[in-house]
């Protein structure tokens, strides 16, 4: 954790991850734009209703991770940003933050392309997962990304808004 | 003979309510373990689908670790099936 950014996992059992500590966080007297991603948990996925999702978390890679794209991220925008990740784990509800990200900077350009840039990196180079529970009682692990080749992905920079990674279809 | 326990995390932990199993590989590096473990899941766990061992990766607690690196000196690897967080 440095001064500039801040990383995280939210343990559901303690706590809900909270976006005002995010906006807190990336805010500076000197920061005219923060923007802020939130995802949450939705009701139907692939016309299924959803009532919840389990995140499973290989912590330590996590984090390590974190720090890692907080750093590329920073590297490119900064010196003047400050970033925030904050990942849920255990089961959530519909309407239940899974993932914030922020991030404050001077002027709303690079505020947008930073906070979306990490975004894409935490959602698709994460060892996280999500088991998804359906109303039928059925309950299916999502697969998205695999990570056999993460050395060679780039870290954005994105390109008219699409996923970092083409083999995963963006349902967020 | 190395033997290496095995993180389990997203579809894999349905393998054993542990989260890890041992296994016996021939061979130091990951590639013998995804090998071995190509030939093991089908016998253990024959309703499994070992078809997601050719998208998943390996990693220790720091870094995600290629084939042609040996594996850790404590044994301990973590399967990292396709991720899909957020």
């Amino acid at each position: 954790m440095h001064a500039h950014a801040l990383w995280k996992v939210v343990d559901r059992n303690d706590a809900a991850i909270d976006p005002a500590e995010a906006i807190a966080f990336v805010s500076d007297p000197g920061f005219g734009g923060l923007d802020v991603f939130i995802g949450k948990v939705r009701d139907l996925n692939q016309g299924r209703a959803v009532q919840g999702i389990t995140y499973d978390l290989f912590e330590p890679l996590v984090v390590a991770g974190f720090e890692r794209m907080a750093a590329d991220v920073h590297a490119r925008f900064g010196p003047r940003v400050k970033l925030y990740i904050a990942h849920a784990k255990g089961r959530l509800a519909v309407g239940d933050v899974a993932v914030v990200v922020a991030a404050g900077t001077p002027h709303r350009g690079e505020a947008f392309a930073a906070c979306r840039e990490l975004i894409e990196v935490v959602k698709h180079h994460s060892p996280v997962w999500k088991q998804e529970h359906y109303a039928d009682g059925d309950s299916i692990w999502s697969e998205g990304c695999t990570l056999c080749h993460a050395d060679d992905l780039p870290t954005a920079p994105l390109q008219g808004g699409q996923a970092a990674d083409p083999r995963e279809p963006d349902r967020t | 003979m190395t033997q290496v326990t095995l993180q389990l995390f997203g579809a894999f932990s349905d393998l054993d309510p542990a989260r890890e199993i041992c296994v016996d590989v021939t061979g130091a590096q990951v590639a013998d373990l995804r090998a071995t473990l190509r030939r093991v899941l089908p016998e253990r766990w024959p309703a499994f689908r070992a078809g997601l061992l050719d998208y998943s990766a390996f990693a220790d607690s720091e870094r995600v670790l290629r084939d042609h690196e040996l594996l850790p000196a404590d044994g301990r690897v973590a399967i990292l099936p396709p991720v899909s967080g957020g």
